[in-house]
């Protein structure tokens, strides 16, 4: 079984998300292969980590307002704007036991693959524990992983631009409290690759592939091939069953 | 009454617990940007806070917690079964 890589895809969030899901549970039934994927977001979403609380981080008049979706994802960690344009997300979906079992090593190996791709185009970034990725001390990369039933997911989001105006409008700060003063502080704390490298997104996203191909090649699997393919009837079926059954639900977008 | 505090934890993130209690714990509710899983573990957390005495110590909340999570083999990543009985703790105060 090799690794199967999906290029660049645009989907709902509750696609998104879902076929994060589904693809696991083929993993979990052995009629998945390995998966990397990278996708981006229309509209324009806000995910939250599993454990957090809706109405704590998002402002979801401004999202209503915007027409920017919200969505609890499978993962914890914290909350995400996804940006259609400013903005790139993968996953990882794969058995646990191709991956170090200690967690921080296994956000380590696979936060190196996008290191590798940075470096491609020029950027030097690092690592930055629990599941941080930084260039000069900045955050460009955030990534939540869960492990459940022997089967490994990770997913992150990359920067690609930055409206910190948009990003603080959705993420529950009030529209009072986004001052100069407040942009500038996550000015500092808070980067992109446009900051760094004139370079368009679908060269970021080939040297991504690239990095990643190359990365999962050397993971602890007797599997180090690839190749690139697309979703299984199933698999897509499952995807939508997900997205409306569970994702678009209140009872599990409000569950916490 | 119903109280709620908001910590960074020393393993690195955000831990919220609102807590509805008199004598005892009648509701409570975790949330944050922490890592547990498998995920429904921190509703078997949650269960295990019901009816526990307000004065209950940092001790016997943390071992409450690793229980469970040992019972599930449950992994935390940025928070730790001492860490958040700090954070409810702090709460019932």
């Amino acid at each position: 079984m090799k690794w199967r890589i999906v290029r660049p895809e645009v989907h709902d969030a509750y696609m998104n998300m879902a076929i994060d899901e589904a693809v696991s549970e083929g993993i979990m039934d052995g009629s998945s292969p390995p998966t990397i994927r990278f996708y981006i977001w229309k509209p324009c979403a806000v995910s939250i980590g599993y454990f957090q609380g809706i109405r704590d981080e998002v402002n979801l008049d401004v999202c209503r307002e915007l027409g920017v979706d919200c969505i609890r994802r499978w993962t914890g960690g914290g909350a995400v704007y996804h940006d259609y344009e400013g903005e790139l997300t993968y996953s990882v979906i794969a058995p646990a036991s191709m991956f170090p079992k200690n967690i921080i090593e296994s956000y380590r190996l696979i936060c190196g693959w996008i290191i590798r791709g940075l470096e491609h185009i020029g950027i030097t970034a690092e690592f930055r524990p629990i599941n941080d990725i930084l260039v000069d001390n900045k955050k460009i990369s955030g990534s939540a992983q869960t492990r459940r039933r022997g089967v490994l997911l990770q997913h992150g989001t990359l920067l690609y631009g930055l409206d910190l105006r948009i990003m603080f409008s959705v993420l529950n700060v009030s529209r009072q409290k986004i001052s100069d003063k407040m942009i500038h502080s996550a000015e500092e704390r808070v980067t992109c690759i446009l900051k760094h490298c004139d370079v368009d997104k679908t060269a970021v996203c080939g040297a991504l592939i690239e990095a990643f191909a190359c990365g999962a090649s050397k993971t602890n699997t007797e599997n180090k091939e690839h190749e690139f393919g697309t979703w299984s009837e199933r698999e897509i079926m499952r995807a939508r069953e997900l997205a409306e059954k569970k994702y678009k639900t209140d009872e599990w977008t409000y569950l916490r | 009454m119903i109280a709620s505090t908001s910590q960074k934890v020393k393993e690195g993130k955000l831990v919220k617990v609102e807590v509805e209690y008199d004598g005892i714990i009648r509701r409570i509710k975790i949330t944050g940007d922490f890592f547990l899983h498998p995920e429904d573990v921190l509703d078997r957390i949650e269960e295990s806070m019901i009816g526990l005495g307000k004065d209950a110590s940092i001790d016997t909340i943390a071992s409450i917690i690793q229980g469970i999570a040992q019972a599930h083999d449950a992994q935390m990543i940025g928070i730790g079964p001492e860490s958040l009985a700090s954070v409810i703790r702090e709460t019932l105060k």
